[in-house]
């Protein structure tokens, strides 16, 4: 019996294979770009926002 | 016998014992389901819920997840480097000491006996067991790469290797402790780094065990059987390597709102947020796949399998990272909401992905065609049902169970005691049961085409022999 083992070439599209849809590298950039905003606001350090201080101004309310 | 011919009855048997503990997986589940509004269901002191659950988790996680991941990535490998394993009677110990380990296992949880650590409840003896039954993996996995007939490596091998690299990394930290007696073990860690190791590890597994090597299955598996290559290589590196980068960041948003300090709780978010980028590189990279020839639908009863497993992942992938953000945990964490959305990625994913490899690969295995398609698609459609209606009552009653506990008097006293909340889901948690039910019937229709399938390609192999 014939082992069917690959050849890689048969997985990769040739005329696609290096293609990165723009929607992708939006989201991508987008998401990277989103992290840093909310590392600023929500890291008690830097913007002195944090958990404890927000609960009370909700209880306060 | 050939070198193949001896590896692939390891990889069968690999499968069939991942089957084996699926079921029992299953119907375990299906028991606790009915306890939840059933408590004469319970019977003490070994088949109660705090034990069956621990039960239902762990073989389902590591007797049929990682029995197949072991299976199929044995049988991925050889096909890829074009040589069989490098160390065969080593994978055939594998897969005895695989067996006694989860039945040792899923016995000492039914006694009693665990780590109190979610997804780690396996005493120290067991640990041990599991650690080297992953290093013979291990050594298999790489050294049978170093020794490859194919200088290119395709994705799935990377995807493997992750898997390898990273379960070994996580189980060992998170299981340190210091045994008391055989039985009984410390965490090395307490308090909140007890906290933070374990979420780091229990949000990994999710990532290496439910994620990575189910990708694996995916890039593999979807090109062979509709024959359609996979619509970019370069797609699939960048979604590869930043998907490993960002998942080991993330355990904190399992801890949103407890002690662990706010700036970890932050980051963690961040990274969560961010892992929407490499999960939907491999969405999109499977619908533009299989977008090139929508035809394949039709004709390869298995397109369907993967391409409904990858849109689970990808609303899963959306979901998740979503739950990760402060203003959603505050609503949906500690109710129902989180089994919702568990079951959509194990059963919607993991299993629906399994299955279809599992199809690809068995006939393979016996040189012979399906049983039948017609059952396959049964199968398919009875899951599928079963699975939305697991997911999307829970979600409702979720929804409902954190609103109901976020309500509050005008002068600041809650509105609803703990116990009219829980009496509420009662309804939800019956039809969850159907779903359940729903959900195996498919799965006996899966078994039944795959026992069918071994028992043609059985009597062709008399016949011809
Ligand atoms: C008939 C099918 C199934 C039924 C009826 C079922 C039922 C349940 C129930 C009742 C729970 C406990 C929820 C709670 O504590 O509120 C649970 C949890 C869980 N199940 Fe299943 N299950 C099924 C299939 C599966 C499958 C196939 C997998 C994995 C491959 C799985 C993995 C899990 C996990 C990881 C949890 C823990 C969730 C958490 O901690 O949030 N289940 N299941
Ligand atoms: C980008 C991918 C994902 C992210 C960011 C993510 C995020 C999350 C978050 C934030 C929670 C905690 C919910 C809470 O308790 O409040 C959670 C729970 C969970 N998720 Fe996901 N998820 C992802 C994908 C998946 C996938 C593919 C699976 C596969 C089955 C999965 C399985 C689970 C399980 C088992 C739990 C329950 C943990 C527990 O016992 O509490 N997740 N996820």
């Amino acid at each position: 019996m014939e082992e069917d083992l690959d050849n890689i070439e048969a997985f990769e599209a040739k005329d696609t294979g290096r293609k990165l849809p723009v929607g992708w590298l939006i989201l991508f950039w987008g998401l990277i770009i989103w992290g840093v905003y909310y590392l600023v606001s929500y890291t008690p350090s830097i913007s002195g926002w944090s958990q404890s201080k927000a609960y009370e101004d909700s209880v306060r309310k | 016998m050939s070198d193949y011919q001896y590896d692939n009855q390891t990889v069968k048997g690999f499968i069939v014992s991942s089957i084996f503990w699926g079921v029992v997986g299953i119907l375990v589940g299906l028991l606790i389901s009915v306890q939840m509004w059933k408590p004469e269901m319970n019977f003490p002191p070994l088949f109660t819920f705090g034990r069956l659950r621990t039960v239902h988790t762990n073989i389902l996680a590591f007797g049929l997840g990682v029995g197949a991941i072991f299976g199929l990535s044995y049988y991925i490998l050889m096909r890829l480097v074009k040589r069989p394993l490098l160390f065969p009677k080593l994978a055939r110990v594998q897969l005895y000491l695989f067996n006694v380990g989860i039945l040792l296992g899923g016995v000492t949880l039914l006694l009693g006996m665990t780590q109190s650590l979610e997804y780690a409840e396996f005493e120290w003896p067991i640990d041990i067991a599991i650690v080297i039954l992953w290093v013979m993996f291990a050594v298999n996995v790489f050294g049978t790469i170093i020794k490859r007939r194919e200088e290119q490596m395709y994705i799935s091998l990377w995807y493997i290797i992750a898997t390898v690299i990273a379960v070994a990394v996580l189980y060992i930290v998170n299981n340190l402790s210091i045994p008391a007696s055989l039985t009984k073990s410390y965490h090395l860690f307490a308090g909140v780094n007890s906290a933070n190791v374990e979420w780091w590890y229990g949000h990994n597994a999710v990532g290496f065990v439910f994620t990575t090597p189910i990708l694996a299955m995916f890039y593999y598996f979807l090109p062979k059987s509709t024959g359609i290559p996979i619509f970019s290589h370069r797609l699939s590196i960048i979604a590869f390597w930043s998907l490993v980068f960002a998942y080991l960041w993330t355990g904190a948003h399992h801890l949103i709102y407890t002690p662990l300090p706010d700036w970890i709780q932050t980051l963690g978010i961040v990274f969560t947020l961010f892992l929407i980028a490499p999960s939907w590189g491999s969405v999109i990279n499977g619908y533009y796949t299989v977008g090139s020839d929508w035809s394949k639908m039709q004709t390869n009863y298995l397109t369907k399998f993967f391409l409904m497993g990858i849109t689970f992942y990808g609303l899963q992938t959306v979901q998740g990272p979503t739950q990760g953000l402060r203003v959603v945990s505050q609503l949906i964490h500690y109710t129902d909401w989180v089994p919702g959305h568990v079951h959509m990625g194990t059963m919607g994913w993991v299993t629906m992905t399994t299955a279809a490899s599992i199809y690809y690969v068995i006939p393979k295995i016996y040189n012979t065609e399906i049983y039948s398609e017609k059952v396959a698609n049964i199968h398919f459609w009875f899951v599928l049902i079963g699975q939305l209606l697991f997911s999307i009552t829970m979600w409702i009653t979720g929804i409902q169970q954190g609103a109901l506990w976020k309500a509050v008097n005008p002068d600041g006293s809650l509105k609803y005691t703990f116990l009219e909340t829980l009496t509420r889901n009662y309804p939800f948690w019956q039809m969850r049961t159907v779903a359940g039910l729903i959900f195996t019937v498919g799965m006996l229709f899966f078994i039944y085409n795959v026992y069918m399938t071994m028992r043609k390609g059985k009597a062709l192999a008399s016949t011809t022999a």
